[in-house]
């Protein structure tokens, strides 16, 4: 029962070196150059080298890529001003370059000590993914870390072609405490692991159709889901969201009043629940109708 | 000489009489023994007397917490001036009677979760103690000075005759039943249900009073769950320095292990690491701890030959009941305990006693008491220590003795007893201090003298650090148990104050041994080696037998 | 925060390493990152710069930088730490996996 490392244990740095081509790997702005967060030096918070984000140009399969890993224990891999120019800065060059850009989220949104130049970062990327997009380089969100793809890196996530996760990844808008503070513990109790993970893991966002593929929790397993996807991408037209908006009418329609994520799970056809819940990813989409 | 006797027994049965009174007393507050719920605070009126060494069931684990709350109902003038005696001080309801002034005095072990109303009691001068014990030192002065005129004990069923059931948690309540019953004391319990079949019988109807199916189940503390995901790779470092400086060294075949995530990386090490190094048989078979849920892995893989226990797990019942080869269970299949016999065993007849402390001192003594908390003991003195009572030889025992290199007039051999701590707690909080919190005098004071230490320096074979280990067995001075001492305290002050010749020479005879001297590399120690890193990992190893407490489930 | 930098002795790094330079640790609670970098500094000392959230543990962090530089050839190198309390021990272990990924590459 050995393994590798798990991949939501590794460092963001471990985690590129594990999914790219050996030795392929460019670090852009690495951390000898210390372009570091102003904002919360004044605060007297510890800066990072890299900011919370390493980015650069590797190889995957022979093939030429952009990749961004977030590091989720320096302030939450929230997205600051150098942060997010980073993430902007990276999408515009795979736009140019009509390489694929591979995102490997690990943030809970905004960083809160420089809010206004985050929010604006975020959505500067927004528009160099669609830029991407609508030139068919193929924008991939990888979501498997313990801090999971929230706020503004959810929607952001979400703009991308694709979403690959393990079954440890979460991907949600507002995160569980803020639920909780919202509609009071009664309506949602963060605490309740079970049910955070019910609603927001990387299994339900399968079921679902939010997440394209359902992986190992192991760099291996998410090189080969995302090499297969590499080549795929499509532009954002009015049809193709207006036929999403139809899916999400649907299924606010079905499961809009269902107060257990169980009950989520077998209006999606997933028979023993117990079992499911203790399966690997894999093994659970083949426990799936989608899966199937 | 036989009519004499009977001559005597009106005087002897002056305790018999007292009890049929007290019972009496009760009169129409009970059915036979089966008392309401609603009627409690009234029958606890009635069967305990000012005066009374009052024996209040509160393990390490399970808590008789619902007659522990309506005892606190009662105030000073219902009853005062009671001599309580009882394990574990856990409850906010057994603080709650030294508040109102119910206790003369009490004798008690350990008072983990209570810790710090503890110390604010002692401060108020409102915490009369008489002294903090060991668990089987206070059971035993159940049998000596300490009998009690009523215990309040907890099971998990009784039948319609008083049998009582205590399923996995035994624990205290037969150390606690015994003295109690055999002395013509009122034993008092609560059940979380009465049923017409007990699975097994535990406690003998004979020996119990009166019963009370309480309206909620018996509080049930989870203790011994760790979350592998919360291991370091430090703490896997030290790990590896224990398995082959110390488990491998002398063969160790018969330990316990503390509750911490150190002992806790171990475990999870010996169905990988251990394995590579060949341990496989050669360690690690015969246990006295708690059904560990990090020890799944080491069970599945063969490791473990038995476990005997002095407490349950919560979450555990389905898996070792599966595994009653291993563990020890009833006739019924389900699994047994019993604190006063584990620690019993964990005192004869363990190779190792290893654990963590939150302070050791210089010369080696170590605590959990700091100012502002009380912790006191339990069981670790009982097991860490060396036993002179022993006669039986092991491998590992007569290795340490030779080193201890003991004279004529001591014993061939020696437990290892190992302190395995980081040198810095979080909040970077050194573990290494010049003298411990309690040495306090405030703390002595009110200890009657004796400062509590938990385990003390002369007991101590071996310190294991992320620096490396200190075999203080092996040294032939105070002065230089104290250098070996500070040669693996790191950067703490206590550790900044060692010369580097004198660890060099240490370091030269083996007293101090680097991560390197035992065939560890720093750089290889990794989370990744764990045979699960998580719970749902330890889940899957248990083949869905292993029902985690919810707290710890995320699918 | 408090910021420190002292240079201490040590004998020269090899005159061939993988990488000009190396990073180890990660900026998060107890934790700390630690730079190391060739340059065209003495060959002769370590160069060690300390940006730490915690203050007042001057001593345990100039006592295991200088027995760092004194295990091992680091002599040219720049040393920078940002720190977020982590434990000495954690100093000591970022500082050889540094080394070692600057010497040997990352593996």
């Amino acid at each position: 029962m050995t393994r590798g490392p798990l991949f939501h244990e590794q460092t963001a740095r471990q985690r590129i070196a594990a999914l790219v081509d050996p030795g392929s790997f460019g670090e852009l702005l690495p951390p000898p150059e210390r372009i570091t967060s102003p904002y919360l030096a004044q605060l007297g918070i510890p800066v990072s080298f890299d900011d919370g984000v390493v980015i650069g140009r590797a190889k995957l399969g022979g093939k030429k890529i952009y990749i961004a890993a977030q590091v989720g224990q320096f302030v939450g891999g929230a997205v600051g001003e150098i942060h997010g120019a980073k993430l902007t800065g990276l999408f515009k060059a795979a736009a140019r370059d009509r390489a694929p850009c591979v995102l490997l989220i690990e943030s809970g949104g905004v960083r809160l000590h420089e809010g206004s130049a985050g929010e604006i970062a975020i959505a500067e990327t927004m528009r160099a993914i669609f830029e991407c997009r609508a030139k068919k380089v193929a924008t991939i969100a990888v979501i498997g870390s313990d801090i999971g793809a929230y706020g503004g890196m959810g929607i952001l996530s979400t703009c991308c072609d694709f979403r690959v996760m393990s079954e440890h990844g979460r991907l949600g808008i507002s995160g569980p405490i803020v639920i909780e503070k919202w509609m009071g513990k009664k309506a949602y109790d963060s605490s309740n692991r079970a049910l955070v993970w019910k609603t927001s893991g990387g299994k339900t966002k399968y079921l679902l159709g939010d997440a394209d593929a359902l992986v190992h929790d192991d760099a291996g397993a998410i090189r080969d889901a995302v090499a297969k996807l590499l080549g795929r991408s499509s532009a954002v037209t009015l049809k193709s969201v207006k036929a999403r908006q139809k899916e999400l009418e649907k299924r606010l329609k079905r499961f809009g009043a269902t107060t257990d994520p169980n009950d989520v799970w077998k209006g999606m056809g997933v028979r023993d629940v117990a079992a499911a819940s203790l399966a690997s990813g894999p093994e659970f989409a083949a426990m799936t109708r989608r899966g199937k | 000489m036989r009519e004499k006797g009977i001559m005597n027994t009106a005087k002897s049965a002056l305790r018999r009489q007292n009890k049929a009174q007290r019972l009496e007393r009760v009169g129409k507050l009970a059915r036979g023994k089966f008392v309401s719920p609603n009627n409690v605070p009234q029958v606890l009126k009635r069967i305990i007397e000012s005066g009374d060494i009052l024996c209040l069931e509160g393990d390490n684990q399970k808590q008789a917490d619902f007659l522990a709350n309506q005892l606190a109902t009662l105030n000073r003038k219902d009853l005062h001036d009671i001599h309580l005696v009882m394990s574990c001080i856990t409850l906010p309801a057994h603080i709650q009677l030294f508040q109102k002034g119910m206790i003369r005095q009490v004798d008690f072990c350990y008072a983990g979760p209570q810790g710090t109303a503890v110390a604010d009691l002692v401060k108020a001068k409102k915490f009369p103690v008489g002294a903090i014990h060991t668990y089987n030192e206070l059971y035993a002065r159940y049998y000596m000075d300490l009998t009690p005129r009523v215990a309040l004990i907890a099971a998990a069923q009784a039948d319609r005759k008083g049998n009582l059931f205590l399923a996995a948690n035994t624990e205290d309540t037969p150390a606690i039943v015994e003295p109690t019953a055999f002395s013509d004391g009122i034993v008092f319990a609560q059940v979380n249900e009465i049923v017409d079949r007990l699975p097994r019988i535990d406690i003998p109807a004979d020996q119990v009073d009166l019963v009370v199916e309480a309206p909620y189940p018996m509080h049930l503390q989870a203790l011994f769950t760790r979350d592998p995901a919360a291991i370091t790779d430090v703490q896997v470092l030290m790990a590896m320095v224990a398995l082959r400086g110390i488990y491998e060294k002398y063969e160790v075949q018969s330990l316990n292990h503390g509750v911490g995530f150190n002992t806790a990386a171990i475990e999870l090490l010996l169905p990988t690491y251990g394995e590579r190094l060949g341990l496989k048989g050669k360690i690690c078979k015969y246990w006295m701890v708690n059904p560990l849920p990090t020890m799944i892995p080491a069970i599945e893989s063969g490791w473990v030959e038995s476990v005997f226990a002095v407490g349950g797990e919560v979450g555990m019942e389905r898996y070792t009941a599966a595994h009653s080869d291993v563990f020890f269970t009833g006739r019924d299949g389900s699994f047994h305990s019993n604190r006063a016999m584990g620690q019993l065993a964990g005192h004869y007849a363990i190779d190792m006693f290893i654990g963590a402390s939150l302070q050791i001192d210089i010369n080696g003594n170590s605590s959990t008491v700091s100012k502002n908390r009380i912790t006191g003991f339990g069981g670790a003195p009982n097991m860490g220590c060396q036993p002179t009572g022993r006669r039986h030889p092991s491998k590992a025992w007569l290795k340490v003795g030779a080193e201890a290199n003991p004279g004529p007039g001591a014993l061939p051999g020696r437990k290892l007893v190992v302190q395995m701590v980081e040198t810095f707690q979080s909040g970077r909080v050194p573990t290494f201090v010049e003298r411990l919190d309690a040495q306090d005098p405030s703390i002595r004071k009110a200890l009657h003298g004796v400062a509590p230490v938990m385990i003390y320096g002369d007991d101590v074979t071996h310190i294991v650090t992320e620096e490396g280990i200190a075999n203080l067995a092996a040294c032939r001075s105070i002065a230089e148990r104290q250098a070996a001492i500070r040669a693996v305290a790191g950067y703490t002050p206590v550790g900044l104050k060692r010369k580097k010749r004198e660890t060099e020479e240490l370091r030269r005879r083996g007293i101090v041994q680097l991560p390197e001297d035992v065939g560890v590399r720093p750089s290889e120690a990794s989370r990744s080696l764990l045979a699960a890193q998580d719970i749902k990992g330890l889940v899957r190893w248990s083949n869905g037998l292993y029902d985690p407490p919810p707290q710890f489930v995320d699918w | 925060m408090e910021k420190f930098a002292k240079a201490f002795p040590s004998k020269p790094l090899a005159a061939r390493t993988a990488k000009p330079w190396a990073l180890a640790g990660v900026v998060g609670s107890g934790n700390l990152e630690v730079l190391l970098e060739r340059g065209g500094r003495p060959s002769g000392t370590m160069e060690c710069h300390v940006e730490t959230s915690i203050p007042g543990y001057k001593a345990s962090w100039l006592a295991a930088l200088a027995d760092f530089a004194h295990n091992y050839p680091a002599g040219g190198t720049k040393v920078t730490i940002n720190d977020q309390g982590a434990p000495p021990v954690l100093v000591n272990l970022r500082l050889r996996q540094a080394y070692d990924h600057l010497i040997k590459g990352d593996k």
